[in-house]
């Protein structure tokens, strides 16, 4: 839900293609792919843009992130290299600015034909009668694996041997009834009860 | 749908998943009528998508929800404590598929783990052998791999490299199941394409759920009221403390209420204890069924984490099923391994999209895009195993924050037992010496999604004081009040609790026909 403010006129962002360039240029600096095309971060710039348009804080946030950058490059952000580069977003990493673009970057970059093609991931399925006959078992740098359950002559055993209280209960599978307490011990151990109105709040974040 | 009358005392079951939906059906074919209030949408195999943000969006139970505590979901999934389905099937839609039973001294944690600092462990007050008919029934119902003839399903590739690695790390106990996915046609229902979409509800209808078993066959009865879009908002009781219905708000917002004979709650571990404490009143003060202090308390998620490991080669992880596979050599209970308890691994598979969010949450740069771009040749599990209840990892109302009908949301508090994270730990290094074994050339240790697994938040107890229900899901309080999910476990076991979930399922639909007509209700 967008929040207009109370002069009309702040409510136009200073966003210009300048400042998406940057943009697009941390993106891509933040997550770097050699293999990705510059497509798959203008997309992501461009989502962006528009998540901005419905929450003033990120707005301005944004905003004066993407103006102010340079300060931190000592110039043009778009002029560094990638190492240094990314020293200035570590200096950063933990602003809402940059925690907004890692954000909607995650959650979209990669939920695209565009960079799944480039992955490797070949998606939907269904409609073409899922993997089946597409290549669901065709790995062919190991051995073909055994699918049935273990059928030698190890013995699975569910209790190591040390285990105390084994005998009482691990080995039982038999007996359909509740289990005796264990010998020398009448009353089991439980756990401690908690005061009747001790419903303490933990610290809540919201 | 037999439309049963709001004022009508009926058997009202809350929530449509592994537990209601399979009471819903063992009580309709026993001939008795059953309303189903279903928080969620009525989604069918055909309105699912190949997609995972918009399966996720269309499926997940999104309802605000809080968290807290010391647990990484809590700094970054604030909000989504669990990963859980709101539609009619519930989490059965979403859910792998694995039915790994539960082994005997898993039922009796207290007695054979002995006491653990911190932990609240307690024995259930049943035993394998009571519950193995049940385990029986179960599987057949939901068509497991390998055991009652069930075919095993097909290695496919994330499956071969996992297999391979744990034959040559020294592992035996490893097949592609026992899976509830159907290997060869079953029960009605088509053998898995492979589709890689399991997550997303699987559009075959391969793989087991409530949504394609449980609820159309009780429908097929006459006897059930399903009511998708219902969500429960209080269990109401009488003069002497019996439970006599259920308010719930309908899909346009209006309260309704139901008269009650009987009520079961089977709305996941988070809406569950939600439900009793919302249902607190003067004569219940701490919640309905609470005297104990133990709704909502030991709130168990699961040791979980995930390796994905980098190959010199193509693995395509992403094609057919998204878990078949099984390694349950480290599920045995072996103190020298420095924990108690033990885990399963078994394969997972992710798309980019998935992966990217929860890989490494919070990461970027180059160490995190190298996971990425290593997809077509990485090869993925997952650690799942048992948790220690703790008192303190719990829900509460969080009476600050409401949602958009003005309840309380529920706030998830969760700490890591010590054990949890010895055992976590054990699992990561196990899972990399096993993708070591087979040439990977790197791998990232994921930590925990949020929670698929939601247990113990109304747990078994012999004793009233101890925990929330009897040896058959009643309340120790409220004669007529059943909880029929996973809640009521007394602890977590290593085994995905599905089948457990449904095997006391079926085994209460069987008590409660014979209560009902004994009159011991």
């Amino acid at each position: 839900m967008a929040f207009p403010a109370k002069y009309p006129q702040l409510n136009e962002t200073e966003l210009t293609d300048e400042a998406r360039s940057v943009l697009i240029r941390v993106i891509r600096v933040a997550f770097p792919h050699d293999n990705f095309p510059d497509g798959p971060y203008e997309r992501t710039a461009d989502t962006i843009l528009k998540e901005a348009e419905n929450s003033t804080w990120f707005r301005v946030a944004l905003t004066q992130g993407l103006l102010t950058l340079s300060h931190l490059a000592g110039g043009d952000f778009r002029d560094l290299n990638e190492e240094d580069a990314t020293k200035v977003l570590r200096r950063i990493e933990s602003t809402e600015f940059f925690g907004f673009i890692r954000r909607t970057t995650v959650l979209n970059l990669y939920d695209n034909k565009d960079v799944w093609e480039v992955l490797g991931y070949e998606g939907p399925s269904f409609d073409k009668g899922g993997y089946i006959n597409r290549g669901f078992d065709d790995l062919d740098w190991l051995p073909k694996a055994r699918v049935e359950l273990y059928d030698g002559p190890k013995k699975f055993v569910e209790l190591a041997g040390n285990v105390p209280l084994a005998a009482h209960r691990g080995a039982e599978t038999g007996a359909g009834t509740a289990v005796p307490a264990p010998a020398g011990q009448a009353e089991r151990d439980t756990s401690n009860q908690p005061g009747k109105r001790a419903a303490e709040m933990a610290e809540v974040k919201k | 749908m037999t439309a049963i009358e709001h004022g009508e005392e009926a058997i009202v079951i809350i929530g449509s998943g592994a537990g209601g939906g399979t009471l819903a059906y063992e009580l309709t074919a026993k001939g008795i009528p059953v309303v189903v209030l279903e928080a969620g949408p009525y989604l069918t195999n055909d309105d699912y998508v190949n997609d995972e943000w918009e399966a996720f969006n269309q499926m997940a139970w999104l309802d605000p929800r809080t968290t807290s505590g010391s647990w990484r979901v809590a700094r970054d999934f604030p909000n989504l404590p669990c990963w859980i389905v709101k539609a009619v099937g519930g989490s059965t839609t979403h859910w792998s598929g694995a039915t790994p039973r539960f082994k005997a001294h898993e039922f009796a944690a207290r007695s054979t783990y002995g006491r653990i600092d911190g932990a609240s462990l307690l024995d259930w007050p049943i035993t394998l052998a009571e519950l193995e008919p049940y385990y029986d029934k179960a599987e057949i119902a939901m068509g497991s791999t390998h055991v009652h003839g069930r075919k095993p399903l097909p290695a496919n590739n994330n499956y071969i490299v996992m297999a391979n690695g744990a034959e040559r790390l020294g592992y035996s106990f490893y097949a592609t199941g026992p899976y509830a996915t159907n290997a060869e046609e079953y029960d009605g229902r088509p053998a898995s394409i492979q589709d890689g979409f399991n997550f997303q509800g699987d559009k075959n209808r391969s793989k087991w759920s409530t949504l394609v078993r449980e609820i159309p066959r009780a429908e097929a009865t006459g006897l059930l009221d399903l009511r998708p879009e219902s969500h429960a908002v209080q269990i109401t009781h009488d003069s002497s403390g019996r439970a006599d219905a259920v308010l719930y708000l309908d899909k346009d917002g209006n309260l309704q209420r139901q008269a009650a004979a009987l009520v079961a709650v089977a709305a996941n571990s988070i809406e569950t204890p939600r439900l009793l404490l919302q249902s607190a009143s003067p004569m219940f003060p701490d919640g309905l069924a609470n005297s104990s202090g133990q709704v909502g308390r030991n709130y168990m998620r699961h040791t979980t984490g995930s390796v994905y490991a980098r190959f010199p080669d193509k693995v395509n992880m992403f094609r057919g099923e998204t878990m078949a596979g099984v390694v349950a050599d480290e599920s045995k209970h072996d103190p020298d391994r420095g924990f108690a308890g033990g885990y399963y691994l078994e394969t997972i598979s992710l798309g980019p999209a998935f992966l990217a969010s929860f890989a490494e949450p919070g990461a970027w740069g180059r160490e995190f895009t190298e996971i990425l771009d290593a997809y077509a040749n990485t090869a993925g599990l997952w650690i799942v195993g048992e948790d220690m209840p703790q008192e303190s990892n719990r829900v509460t109302l969080n009476t600050s924050v409401s949602d958009k009908n003005g309840l309380p949301v529920p706030n998830v508090h969760f700490d890591d037992h010590p054990n949890d994270v010895a055992m976590r730990s054990h699992g990561y290094t196990q899972a990399e010496l096993l993708y070591d074994a087979v040439g990977s050339t790197g791998s990232h240790r994921t930590p925990p999604y949020p929670s698929t697994h939601n247990l113990g938040t109304s747990r078994m107890s012999e004793k009233p004081q101890d925990g929330v229900v009897d040896r058959y899901g009643r309340t120790h309080d409220v004669p007529n009040l059943f909880i029929s999910d996973g809640s009521q476990f007394t602890t977590g076991a290593a085994a995905n609790p599905t089948l457990t979930i449904v095997a006391l399922a079926i085994r209460q639909a069987e008590y409660i026909a014979d209560q009902l007509k004994t009159g011991g209700i």
